[in-house]
């Protein structure tokens, strides 16, 4: 039925040549044209204050707080499913931490202690959602409480102060110029990539997103492999509490970090990855963690309160997500609705005359390079053209409205008819 | 011209590239039972819904008693008195019988409020003249396959329709259940209603119609008087070409018994099944849809759990709890929805190749691209299957070639036993043939095959031998040599041993 | 019909019946009528966000943004109540249901019209309510003194011996079960819920379905809105955080199936009593308040649990009948 059906196999295990104004257009490139827009207007509104030194820094460290769930959640959502719990799981961590620092335990136990516990949450989710088959979005709804509720009832309204000092120095400082924990943040991100784009593991995340039912008829245990993503997400948050911690100055109490899962969750969305799974990549939620950054600090600039940034977080998400349906199809559903008047034979007849047409002017082309032909046989092939293009166009036009008419008696017809 | 209530002039319907009707003709005259036929996949089931407004067409005029309509949705082809009824049901399982048969055309007051007394009195009405045994106030769930059959029509029969369309009715029902859809059928035909009545069965076409209009490969054929046509050349016209060529010379040598299947029972879906099937040899699973083939197939494969039975595997009984058990045994399933169960759509075709089989191109768990593709390579070139680019997504492709993809994927595995749940399922007749002989091929190589399937003729053709499934129950195993189509017929409509348990 | 919806809950009940008797060993004060009568008043505002988030739950998605939209609509009806003390109370009670409704419909279009998840199109507007919420009170407090008497009367007034936000309830629980049975476009939400390829061929567009769906959950969290600033007598924009939660794990608990489908109004009715007497119950015990987070994750998790399962043997019962037949 293909068109195609009879060519040969090619030999395909060439790599498909780069395209550099395909490889511009991409989601991940408009993120970086985007980051670099923020700076742009970053510049012009407050040029002192963006060369003064340790400006970029300070923004860059505001966003490396996220960061580490952002990581998790890509794989998350990959799944196709949602973890709202990873914050509950990132401040439970850190009490683990903070409370065994406290009992005087060595530091490298405590830290420990802190990450496990954010897999041991993970693992938890994941023993719901992927054997018991619970939805995503409910079970950690429940444990988002669940985790913090924890917390509460350890913590009351006390604050943990005694965490490792080197929490701190890595939220906040720098080696030449780099802060730390961009460092940290890339060489994990690094992982990352390799596991989702090169390993099988990685493959088996993109099927199960894609299509969960074909990767169970495939032999691949997706049960086994949502599991394994959920106690990521749990790890990941553990991880999350070291920076996070060391972000807030080496405290933590149980109302902190309120609507980061959401935060995450918004800018892997932003970073193209898909809420129903199995779609996007590694980088986009790189870029997009930056570009919240800048953002964020930039609306605190030009004076925008924190709940409003909170409407722009919002209107982000949703826009994101928009985006990617606004494709060719969308444009040719515009097109049909308005321009064809949602008529389906005349958007055909005009599809055609424009082909028909456009291989008539190929002709034309051909004729005028054909060396071997005379002037004024080029002239009269030419001219020949020309006029069935010219007739080409007027049939369309005719038969086009013929059918709009046709189609508004239809309408009407149909009106009276239905009324009833 | 003015006797035809119905006419449909050169329709063409596309899905996303894919042609479902190229240009369509049909005609309906008043008061006449018209037999559609064709085979899977020759777009009858996309042309009805364009008739009744699921689908708008992309071109071409619908004539209702010779003036030009439009339908924007079901309710207003059933306002002009056009009702089908649905090869798959379509219904709401978790909602009664009586609000199947009334969703889209309530009984109602002015202000929306349902009348439920009468819709249930009404409901009572229509179904019980069907059958005795549905309770109208049960959910549709509690329901067999070919109870819901019999709400649909219940459902058709409610809309007062004068023109009425079927979609294959006949197929889960019983040959008491036929007679008296038969007799309905006739009985709305002499109160003057029309009926379309779209069958793959000749005996419901001789037993009904009065004409016959084909369809192929999404292509009006003709339409003939059924008296007026032989049973061969309508055969012909069907398939396109005569059938002796369809199917190729058998080269396998049939061997030891590789899997056998013992005693297999499931509530609610099939009870105590037994087969087995040889080294080279290639077995026939048949019957009517809903028999419960799917599901026993299934059950080899790990993805249902049989309550009671044993699998068998060279001699040595083995067990099986999920795909990855089976298809570490070397136990394979090309399954029957390639689009929801064998491909994924999203990602290229030599990443779907080797998605059952990621563990061989892995090194320290990195994935092998370039192995990877290779291997797609060689598989796609031993099928002939026809891509421009392996790289692309299998939704690029064919249906026939999109089969392929899922036959690939399975031989990247090494397999024993090869199960095919409907392997030509909604593929055109070129590529039908390319598939059996693949079979073919698969067969003298070895293999050991399973191949469920609805196509009499293609049972007929393929197999070494069959097994006739009927209600969850084996009704009768044939050698090839003594197997004709009346006798599978028979055995698939036979009431099994009623031994309730 | 009745006998299975009877059969269906009875599960339910027996929870409730349990709940109540453990309550009533460990706290018998527990049982005085004024202390009863006040845990519905406090538990009627979740009862009807439960109603609203059940129409959503039908239909197979899920709405978080209500807690958003309660504070939205009740910052908007206290704040410009006590700006315009003169006019009647019916006017602020129009003006949460009002805004409550567009904020429905914003959720509906994004879902229904432009197909986006359910999740994430509310995790959208949660955001974008809340930060209005804050815009539109200059993230000010209104406190008891600034509200005029017949606004608070209209929550926390009492009308034969109930408060009238438990009357409010009861109309709203009567006015949904009404509409969920009898209607047209109640009964049709069901049908998306259940099939949506079936409700297709039947001519039911999902898109409008849905949009009436979020329209009627938004609309019921605006009057929740407008009746928490009056049964509390206070107004921030920080009202109503993690109330979704809470409605969902009502309707998870009253038996609806987060797949979309099922649902009962006797079931939500059920489901929010046993909340109220839960909450009630740790809201007695000295010293149990911190663990009220803590107890209703645990809650929700083991309400999933019977949840599907009580949904898996139901379809084994189903498909037994069936059995039967073959």
């Amino acid at each position: 039925m293909s068109g195609n059906a009879n060519a040969p196999v090619r030999d395909l295990t060439a790599k498909e040549s780069f395209k550099l104004s395909k490889f511009l257009v991409k989601w991940e490139m408009m993120l970086v044209y985007i980051l670099i827009l923020i700076n742009v207007a970053l510049i012009i509104n407050k040029p002192g204050l963006y060369f003064s030194r340790g400006t970029i820094q300070a923004i860059i460290e505001s966003g490396m707080d996220l960061s580490m769930l952002v990581l998790g959640m890509i794989f998350i959502l990959m799944l196709g499913d949602i973890d709202v719990s990873c914050a509950a799981n990132m401040i439970l961590s850190a009490m683990v931490t903070g409370l065994m620092m406290d009992a005087g335990l060595p530091v490298i136990l405590c830290v420990a202690g802190g990450v496990l516990t954010g897999g041991l949450c993970g693992a938890f989710n994941g023993f719901f959602v992927a054997y018991m088959k619970m939805p995503a979005v409910i079970v950690t709804i429940a444990t988002s409480m669940l985790f913090r509720g924890i917390v509460k009832i350890v913590l009351d309204v006390n604050v943990l102060k005694n965490f490792p000092s080197f929490y701190t120095a890595l939220a906040w400082s720098d080696i030449a110029g780099i802060p730390v924990a961009m460092i940290a943040f890339l060489l994990i991100s690094l992982i990352f990539v390799l596991l989702l784009h090169k390993t099988t593991f990685g493959r088996r995340l993109y099927m199960i997103g894609n299509n969960p039912t074909v990767t169970t008829y495939s032999g691949i245990n997706v049960e086994k492999t949502k599991m394994e993503v959920f106690i990521i997400m749990g790890l990941m948050a553990g991880l999350a509490s070291i920076f996070f911690v060391g972000r807030m100055g080496g405290g933590v109490s149980s109302t902190m970090g309120t609507g980061y899962e959401m935060d995450a969750i918004a800018i892997c969305v932003l970073g193209g990855v898909s809420t129903n799974g199995g779609k996007g990549k590694v980088y986009g939620p790189i870029i997009a963690t930056f570009i919240m950054a800048f953002l964020i600090y930039t609306l605190g600039l030009m004076g925008v309160d924190a709940n409003s940034r909170k409407i722009m977080t919002g209107i982000i998400l949703i826009i994101a997500i928009l985006i990617p349906n606004i494709n060719r199809e969308f444009w040719a559903g515009l097109k049909l609705k308005f321009v064809y008047n949602n008529n389906k034979n005349v958007e055909a007849i005009n599809i055609k005359t424009q082909n028909e047409v456009k291989i008539l002017k190929e002709e034309i082309a051909a004729i005028k390079k054909n060396a071997d032909l005379s002037a004024d046989k080029k002239a009269a092939k030419e001219k020949e053209c020309l006029d069935k293009i010219a007739t080409l166009q007027k049939r369309c036009k005719e038969t086009t409205a013929a059918l709009k008419t046709e189609q508004q008696e239809d309408n009407a017809a149909a009106k009276k008819r239905f009324a009833k | 011209m003015e006797d035809y209530i119905l006419e449909l002039k050169d329709v063409v319907k596309t899905f996303g590239g894919v042609t479902a009707l190229n240009g369509v003709h049909f005609q309906l005259k008043k008061g006449e039972i018209h037999a559609l036929m064709g085979e899977n996949g020759a777009g009858k089931s996309t042309f009805i819904k364009v008739i009744t407004g699921v689908h708008q067409p992309d071109s071409g005029t619908m004539l209702l008693e010779g003036e030009r309509v439009t339908f924007r949705n079901t309710q207003d082809s059933a306002k002009m008195g056009i009702a089908a009824i649905y090869q798959h049901v379509t219904a709401f399982p978790d909602l009664s019988v009586t609000e199947n048969i009334f969703m889209g055309q309530e009984i109602k007051n002015k202000l929306g409020v349902y009348n439920w007394r009468l819709m249930t009195k009404r409901a009572k009405e229509l179904i019980s003249p069907l059958s005795s045994e549905i309770n109208v106030s049960k959910p549709m769930s509690a329901l067999s396959v070919a109870q819901q059959q019999l709400v649909e029509i219940a459902k058709a029969l409610s809309r007062d329709a004068r023109i009425l369309i079927m979609d294959e009715p006949t197929a889960s029902l019983t040959k008491h259940e036929c007679e008296e859809l038969y007799r309905i059928a006739e009985e709305l035909r002499d109160n003057g209603v029309s009926i379309i009545f779209i069958t793959h069965k000749f005996e419901d076409m001789y037993r009904l119609a009065t004409r016959v209009t084909v369809f192929r490969d999404s292509q009006y054929i003709g339409a003939w008087d059924v008296d007026k046509i032989s049973n061969q050349k309508l055969i012909a016209e069907m398939v396109g070409r005569e059938l002796s060529q369809m199917y190729p010379e058998k080269t396998a040598q049939i061997g030891e018994t590789v899997l056998s299947v013992n005693h297999l029972s499931k509530e609610g879906y099939f009870r105590d099944i037994s087969f087995d099937v040889k080294k080279g040899e290639i077995l026939a699973l048949t019957g009517l849809v809903g028999a419960g083939r799917t599901e026993v197939v299934q059950s080899v494969f790990g993805i249902m759990k049989p309550d009671e039975g044993s699998i068998t595997l060279e001699g040595k009984e083995i067990k099986i709890n999920s795909p990855i058990d089976a298809l570490a045994y070397g136990i394979g399933l090309l399954p029957e929805d390639r689009q929801i169960q064998g491909l994924v759509n999203e990602l290229p075709i030599y990443e779907n190749v080797s998605s059952a089989s990621l563990k061989k191109f892995q090194k320290n768990s990195i994935i092998d691209v370039k192995a990877e593709m290779l291997n797609a390579i060689d598989l796609c070139q031993k099928i002939q299957l026809k891509a421009k680019d392996i790289a692309a997504p299998p939704s690029s492709l064919s249906g026939g070639n999109q089969q392929k993809v899922v036959f690939a994927k399975m031989l990247s595995c090494d397999l024993k036993v090869l199960i095919m749940d409907e392997p030509t399922k909604g593929i055109d007749v070129g590529a039908k043939n390319s598939i059996y002989e693949i079979m073919n091929e698969l067969a003298a190589s070895g293999y050991a095959i399973i191949m469920i399937s609805s196509e009499m003729p293609e049972v007929l053709g393929m197999a070494d031998r069959i097994v006739v499934m009927k209600s969850g129950r084996v009704t009768g195993e044939f050698d090839i040599k003594e197997a004709t189509q009346e006798i599978l017929l028979e055995a698939s409509l036979m009431n099994a041993k009623k031994e309730e348990a | 019909m009745k006998k299975i919806t009877g059969y269906k809950n009875f599960g339910l009940l027996v929870g409730l019946v349990g709940l109540l008797i453990i309550a009533a060993i460990i706290t018998p004060s527990m049982y005085s009528p004024s202390s009863l009568i006040s845990m519905l008043r406090n538990n009627a505002i979740f009862g009807m966000l439960a109603v609203g988030e059940m129409f959503v739950l039908i239909t197979g998605g899920i709405d978080i943004s209500i807690g958003s939209i309660l504070s939205l609509a009740g910052v908007v009806s206290a704040m410009q109540m006590s700006k315009h003390m003169e006019l009647p109370t019916v006017v602020w009670v129009a003006v949460g249901l009002g805004v409550g409704l567009i904020c429905g419909l914003v959720n509906g279009i994004l879902i229904g019209k432009l197909k986006i998840v359910p999740m994430i199109a509310t995790l959208g507007t949660m955001y974008i309510f809340r930060g209005m919420s804050f815009l539109v009170s200059g993230g000010e407090w209104l406190f008891p003194h600034q509200f005029t008497e017949s606004f608070i009367n209209c929550a926390a007034g009492k009308t034969f011996g109930l408060y009238n936000v438990i009357w409010f309830e009861v109309i709203v629980l009567v006015l949904a079960g009404v509409f969920m049975n009898v209607f047209t476009v109640g009964r049709r939400i069901f049908a998306i819920g259940t099939n949506v390829e079936s409700a297709h061929v039947a001519g039911i567009n999902d898109g409008n379905i849905k949009l009436v769906a979020y329209g009627i959950c938004g609309a019921l969290a605006g009057l929740c809105g407008m009746l928490y600033t009056a049964n509390y007598a206070m107004c921030s924009y920080t009202m109503g955080e993690g109330y979704e939660m809470t409605a969902i794990a009502i309707c998870i608990l009253g038996g609806v199936a987060i797949t979309g489908g099922r649902a009962t109004i006797d079931g939500v009715i059920i489901g929010n009593l046993m909340m109220s007497v839960i909450t009630y119950f740790i809201s007695l015990l000295p010293g149990l308040s911190v663990w009220q987070d803590a107890i209703q994750g645990a809650i929700i998790i083991v309400a999933v649990l019977i949840n599907v399962s009580m949904i898996k043997a139901a379809d084994k019962r189903l498909l037994k009948e069936r059995g039967a037949l073959i």
